[in-house]
């Protein structure tokens, strides 16, 4: 038994329930001989990877989708040995390079050789190259998307590389320019509901519309999520009704208690405590970005009107600060302590505008 | 220019030996060690035809300071010009002229005493050295061999093999490094067995600094071979001396001196210490004297007693550094010698260095250790025109290696020595700048910068800082685990692999948690229900 989100994710292009003029682009261009290297481009839960797979069912056949995952090995000039996990077809390969932390740039020369050198052995009516998709490339580091660039140039005969990027501010030019950039918009608040609905009829289940929005609105128009959210609040209470609870994602009600934890006391001490609550969250794999994001929107909810602008203000610098940097951990901290101390601040000028 | 070469050469392996001749005579066999017997023979001709005649006065000053005594050589040689083995003038003779603990000499002497007692049973006794570098080890166990009569043999690691075997037409690989670790084993065994036809003494005492580089390559199994063949077949004692390293990786006394092997083998294990500066001092008045006998008045002047303590407080203990040191800062500078310049700013730079700071005066590095200067940084001192004790400079010099990791131990330590929120936002705040400097690969200087600013902020940050002991801990490492069950795993399906372990966490993890928990307990439910 599959998840609602692999069942009937749509496996072909004219099947596509938003974007269907941008459906019809993709197709016209796999019947070109040529193809470009792809970027995919939108927030997360779009759906670029169901794009990605269409158009290589589209341009393979059903072939693609005899999925088999695979563990690959690959050293490093250190010796050490890193494992990333595939998945593959004959056709494609699926790796998410970010897996291998800082590692990644190894993990991509090697495994883009191992592809590219091998050419396609029986070419007739299929493409003679192989296809590469890169699943979160905007988590490369540079010096892996370097590496990147060289190579694709280098093996532009035999492989062609799709990369599934959030955002492409993080990508580098030179990548940025080698590829033809397909934007995947987040599909609109009507869509996801029609699509939960849909999905539910053919899971023979009624959906009332209240709740088709309050999914929506929970999951800030993330396809994926809300699918998943709907899904577990049906294994929760199997006939859904209107104003039935819908489950959290664990790791914002973990930042929320951190959020009110730090409106409760503001001392070194505290930010300790806040300091291992944050590495939990960081261990658990979250990425730092969601983590400052959920902070600052739960303290901004909370504290008064009157530092909300500095709070921003301080979260802005510390999140670009954030980017620059690599210790996440520390601009994490440095806003938890900035706000701490804003915060401070206020409560005591107001028991002195109290005296007085 | 080949024999000017060869003095230099010479004079670099015979650092510290004082009856020089016949050492780097034996020590080139071992380089070349076929058969030790007649190689030397071989080479003493090889030297005396390289040497052509015009030459024959440059060659015979290098042999004869070698050869004989020193003074005679210092008087033919023009006085101002250094002579490159000038370091053998100050040399010890004797063992009360060692700046080293008469403890220590006292615990090698026993060892040597020993070695002679049982040297009809037992000859292949082991010995092993170790202590910072400078401690005066190799100088210790020379003037003592020296006392006992026994002819000091050492091994040098040989250049020149992996040349020869490279030519041959077998993998190369392989045979470079069988034919490394064959000479070595061949220059234990065959020197201490067979003495040198050149040479009068009878009792010969092997030495090995300089161990092969395939001992070090994680195979510490030879090397216990080596010592096993050498216990049964060596004829004479050998000694081993390893400097101390920082780290336990390099520490060679520590991978390949496991206990267990030093009890298995009896090695004596002699660990010397620093220098201390009481007995630097005496050791560098005695240098002093030296440099005042009438042969080296013309080469030396006598230096201020400023310039010695600060040679004493900045070699830390290694005397060899503070010998070299000495000599630099003595030198009187000879018109025609481009070195003046040199020799003079050295001078003066560790003059204003020692205006300074007594901390770093010249040369060594000053090595503090990692915790040593957290402390500094988390527990500023403060002087009395409320200036911090320790400058955040020579911190951050000590640890431009590895700013990253500094900064780390920094931030993972600094919390519990503040008291105010306020102060730590001036800390993180610069912590997170330090961070984004370190990151910045294009400009070199940054990274010190960065390191700097770190550094400087915490220091400073803390205006009322907690006392008390705070056990430092080490920086955190963030490992993703993927926390997906067996279960979960079949449930997302083939895919899984696809997804990266930040997406599942973020996006996945919590839903399918709920959807498979509820699934085995159906299935579970469903089970019980059918029996």
């Amino acid at each position: 038994m599959a998840l609602w989100v692999d069942k009937y994710r749509p496996r072909e292009l004219s099947k596509l329930d938003f974007h269907k003029e941008q459906a019809e682009n993709l197709r016209s261009l796999c019947k070109q001989s040529d193809f470009p290297h792809l970027m995919f481009y939108g927030p997360s839960g779009a759906g670029k990877k169901t794009r990605i797979m269409c158009l290589l069912r589209e341009m393979y056949g059903a072939g693609v989708e005899r999925l088999r995952s695979e563990t690959m090995t690959f050293t490093t000039p250190s010796n050490r040995k890193i494992e990333v996990m595939t998945v593959s077809s004959n056709y494609h390969l699926e790796v998410n390079p970010s897996d291998a932390g800082m590692y990644d740039r190894t993990v991509v020369i090697d495994l883009i050789k191992q592809v590219a050198q091998t050419h396609q052995i029986e070419i007739s009516g299929q493409r003679e190259f192989k296809v590469i998709v890169i699943s979160e490339g905007d988590e490369l580091t540079k010096d892996a998307q370097h590496a990147l660039r060289r190579t694709m140039e280098k093996y532009v005969a035999t492989c062609r590389i799709i990369i599934s990027v959030n955002s492409t501010s993080r990508i580098i030019p030179a990548i940025r320019s080698r590829c033809l950039g397909i934007r995947v918009a987040a599909p609109n608040e009507t869509e996801i509901v029609s699509i939960l609905q849909s999905t539910c009829k053919r899971e023979g289940l009624a959906l009332p519309v209240e709740l088709a929005k309050r999914v929506v609105d929970k999951s800030e128009r993330n396809l994926r999520r809300a699918l998943l959210m709907l899904e577990a609040a049906k294994v929760a209470k199997a006939p859904f009704t209107a104003n039935q609870e819908i489950p959290d994602l664990d790791w914002q009600v973990f930042l929320r208690e951190t959020a009110s934890q730090i409106i409760s006391e503001q001392t070194p001490n505290k930010l300790e405590k806040i300091r291992e609550r944050l590495y939990e969250l960081l261990t658990q794999g979250v990425p730092p970005n969601l983590i400052f994001r959920g902070l600052v929107e739960q303290l901004v909810n909370k504290c008064d009107m009157s530092i909300k602008a500095k709070t921003l203000e301080f979260a802005t610098e510390y999140e670009h600060r954030m980017q620059t940097g690599a210790k996440h951990i520390f601009h994490l901290e440095a806003f938890v302590a900035q706000f701490m101390n804003i915060y401070k601040k206020f409560l005591s000028e107001l028991i002195m505008t109290d005296d007085f | 220019m080949s024999a000017r070469k060869k003095t230099w050469v010479r004079c670099a392996f015979s650092e510290m030996n004082m009856t020089a001749s016949p050492v780097p005579l034996e020590a080139t066999p071992a380089k070349r060690t076929r058969s030790s017997g007649n190689v030397s023979t071989r080479i003493s001709r090889s030297q005396s035809g390289k040497s052509t005649p015009t030459q024959i006065q440059e060659v015979e000053s290098v042999d004869l300071t070698a050869l004989e005594d020193d003074q005679d050589a210092d008087s033919t040689g023009p006085p101002p010009e250094v002579k490159a083995n000038w370091m053998e003038r100050f040399a010890p003779a004797t063992s009360e002229e060692l700046a080293v603990h008469p403890k220590k000499i006292g615990e090698l002497r026993d060892w040597l005493r020993h070695c002679e007692a049982v040297q009809k049973k037992f000859p292949a006794q082991m010995c092993l050295l170790t202590g910072p570098t400078g401690a005066g080890k190799t100088a210790t166990l020379r003037v003592l061999a020296n006392e006992f009569g026994f002819q000091v043999q050492e091994w040098i690691n040989p250049v020149d093999c992996e040349v020869v075997n490279a030519l041959g037409d077998q993998p190369s690989g392989c045979s470079y490094v069988g034919s490394h670790l064959e000479a070595f084993k061949s220059f234990l065994l065959r020197a201490s067995r067979y003495k040198s036809l050149l040479d009068s003494h009878n009792k010969r005492l092997l030495l090995v600094e300089d161990f092969p580089n395939v001992l070090l390559s994680d195979k510490e199994a030879n090397f216990e071979e080596l010592l096993d063949e050498y216990s049964n077949y060596g004829k004479s004692p050998l000694v081993f001396i390893v400097a101390d390293a920082k780290s336990r990786g390099l520490n060679i006394s520590y991978r390949l001196f496991p206990d267990q092997l030093k009890a298995k083998h009896r090695i004596e294990h002699i660990s010397f210490n620093c220098i201390a500066s009481t007995i630097m001092q005496k050791a560098m008045k005695a240098f002093c004297s030296v440099m005042q006998q009438p042969q080296n008045k013309s080469t030396y002047k006598i230096p201020s007693s400023s310039v010695v303590d600060s040679i004493v407080v900045g070699a830390q203990g290694d005397i060899r550094n503070a010998l070299i040191n000495l000599h630099l800062s003595s030198l009187k500078g000879v018109a025609s010698m481009p070195t003046k310049q040199l020799n003079v700013s050295v001078v003066t730079k560790g003059r204003k260095k020692k205006t300074q700071s007594t901390l770093k005066s010249i040369g060594r590095d000053e090595s503090i250790t990692l915790m040593h200067a957290l402390g500094r940084v988390l527990n500023p001192k403060f002087n009395e025109d409320k200036r911090v004790l320790h400058s955040p400079e020579e911190i951050t010099e000590a640890f431009n290696t590895e700013p990253r990791n500094f900064v780390n131990f920094i931030h993972a330590n600094y919390l519990p020595h503040f008291k105010n929120i306020e102060d730590v936002v001036a800390a993180i705040n610069d912590l997170g700048l330090s961070d984004a400097m370190l990151d910045e690969y294009r400009d070199n200087s940054l990274p010190t910068m960065g390191l700097n600013i770190a550094i400087r902020g915490v220091m400073l940050a803390n205006s009322s800082p907690v006392s008390g002991w705070m056990p430092v801990r080490g920086p955190k490492r963030i490992n993703i685990q993927s926390q997906a069950t067996l279960a979960e795993q079949r449930l997302v399906g083939v895919g899984y692999s696809g997804i990266s372990k930040s997406l599942y966490a973020t996006e996945y993890s919590s839903f399918v948690k709920c959807i498979a928990g509820k699934l085995s307990d159906s299935h579970s439910s469903q089970s019980t229900d059918s029996i």
